[in-house]
């Protein structure tokens, strides 16, 4: 008799634009680029999408593209899963410092924990979480 | 300023499940501050109720609860800030005091089990956060210790001293979650399982249900009113989303940096001059990061200043001297109640069998929200004198 898996939430899917038109976001991720709210008065980058600027208060935003590259800032390995993610454990949540100034919280993947250095380079990687969405994730830069 | 003062407090035990509203376990509060001051209820003109998750649903929650309670306020506030909530309550209420809008006010927190659907962060959340999977407050904790980790070390001897020495305050406080109330080693501690790395099971609180208050008035009315026991509102400071516009800011530095030196410039005192701590503690990683940003030790020497000093209630410098939330139990968003209801207890005198001997003052914190990729969300410091 095979044992029956625990019965558990899906994992969270994103809700765009509930408090947010976030669509350019997901678009662009659906096409494999990372794009990011800008500040057009002040040349800087904010995450998340907000209604106004960070810096200003005022509307002067656009989205751009991203490199994708950065630094890991801080990182934790979840052992007690948030619900909805009981089957992934376990698993890293990570801070990452991207190289146009602005930080993202995202999972770490293609590690062990104890490779892990705190401002080793990242780079980012696309995780599929169903027919719908492109989710941004990042990996260690494997140095050359 | 010396004009207006707590003069009145009040507590239910803290509980795992209660059965009970919200509602009742104030009524409960309210009921032992009456009892205990001896005036009638109509005294009670102003009213700053603390926001419940029980009832994050109910947009008219603080008028329900005047309703319940019996209580026509000339005067009424809620205050949503999460666990700093109840001092950011008796600040509001002070100034209602001192500009005229009531004259006695009820500052109570309750909380119990949601009746309807469970309460709602949502927001960005649905998008940035949920999908990751970090764990809530824990997950965010484990990345800031993880962060103090890498910038200064973490020394797993200072937080085991802290899980015991706050154990060893509650074994002693009647009120505490009888759960919480067996001994408890520094081994047990080291031994607890990691829940999001770092941090550990017994770094974080235990969400039980629970009410508290304090009652408030002008020195005046304390006057005619014959009040004897009086703890003065001296000082208060309060900061939400520091370095907000720094998109990278570091994560281990927190509103108290701000709010710290406001509140001890306004007392005219010093880290020095504190006679117990009551710091807000949903982690012990927030009582560690609070010695360093309040100014009782340096940056990074946080661990050492726990090691170095006996923060028992008969030491240098009383630490939580109830138990805690971590080890009395958090009410919810009541929780932030807990700490100061114990600092009120203990400069009027009934501590029992922990009573600190230096009643001089206490300084009192509060912490809540959790933003996103960032230390906490708000910050605030309380300090009481005799």
């Amino acid at each position: 008799m095979s044992k029956e898996p625990a019965r558990t939430a899906p994992r969270p899917s994103p809700r765009p634009n509930a408090y947010m038109h976030t669509q350019p976001f997901w678009d662009a991720a659906e096409q494999g680029h990372l794009v990011i709210q800008y500040c057009c008065a002040t040349g800087r980058f904010q995450h998340f999408p907000r209604p106004v600027s960070l810096y200003t208060g005022r509307r002067a935003l656009e989205w751009r593209e991203v490199s994708g590259r950065g630094t890991l800032y801080s990182w934790t390995l979840t052992l007690s899963p948030w619900p909805g993610h009981e089957g992934r454990v376990p698993y890293i949540c990570a801070l990452v410092d991207l190289d146009e100034g602005v930080r993202l919280l995202a999972n770490l993947y293609h590690c062990e924990p104890k490779t892990l250095r705190i401002g080793m380079p990242v780079q980012l990687v696309w995780e599929r979480l169903d027919d719908r969405f492109n989710y941004p994730a990042f990996e260690p830069v494997v140095e050359p | 300023m010396r004009d207006v003062a707590i003069v009145a407090y009040g507590e239910t035990k803290i509980v795992l499940r209660s059965g009970r509203s919200a509602y009742d376990l104030a009524g409960e509060v309210m009921d032992q501050i009456l009892g205990r001051t001896g005036i009638d209820k109509t005294e009670i003109d102003g009213v700053c109720v603390t926001e419940a998750l029980s009832q994050t649903e109910n947009s008219f929650w603080p008028q329900y609860v005047c309703e319940m309670l019996g209580l026509s306020p000339t005067w009424l506030e809620v205050v949503a800030l999460g666990g700093a909530s109840p001092i950011g309550g008796v600040a509001r209420a002070v100034a209602a005091i001192r500009t005229g809008l009531c004259r006695t006010a009820l500052v109570i927190a309750a909380d119990a089990q949601p009746s309807g659907r469970p309460p709602e962060q949502g927001a960005q959340r649905f998008e940035f956060l949920y999908p990751t999977g970090l764990h809530g407050p824990v997950g965010a904790f484990g990345l800031i210790m993880q962060r103090y980790q890498h910038l200064y070390g973490l020394k797993d001897a200072a937080l085991a001293k802290l899980a015991v020495t706050q154990r060893n305050h509650g074994l002693l406080n009647p009120n505490a979650c009888d759960k919480l109330r067996v001994p408890l080693t520094e081994q047990d501690y080291l031994q607890s399982k990691r829940v999001s790395t770092p941090l550990r099971l017994l770094d974080s609180v235990l969400v039980c249900e629970g009410a508290n208050g304090v009652l408030l008035t002008s020195d005046d009315n304390a006057r005619r009113l014959g009040f004897e026991m009086k703890v003065f509102l001296t000082s208060y400071a309060e900061q939400t989303h520091y370095n907000l516009t720094e998109p990278l800011a570091e994560i281990t530095e927190s509103g108290f940096l701000s709010a710290g030196p406001r509140a001890f410039r306004q007392a005219g005192l010093t880290p020095k001059d504190i006679a117990s701590f009551h710091p807000y503690d949903d982690f012990f990683m927030a009582v560690l990061l609070q010695f360093e940003h309040l100014g009782f030790c340096e940056r990074g020497r946080g661990c050492d200043f726990i090691l170095e000093t006996d923060l028992s209630y008969r030491g240098k410098l009383p630490l939580n001297t109830g138990g805690g939330q971590i080890s009395a139990g958090q009410p919810r968003l009541a929780g932030g109640g807990v700490n100061l209801v114990e600092a009120v207890r203990q400069l009027f005198g009934e501590g029992g069998e922990r009573q600190v001997a230096d009643r001089r003052n206490a300084l009192v914190t509060g912490i809540g929200g959790i933003p996103y990729a960032r230390n906490w969300a708000t910050s605030a410091v309380l300090i009481l004198e005799q």
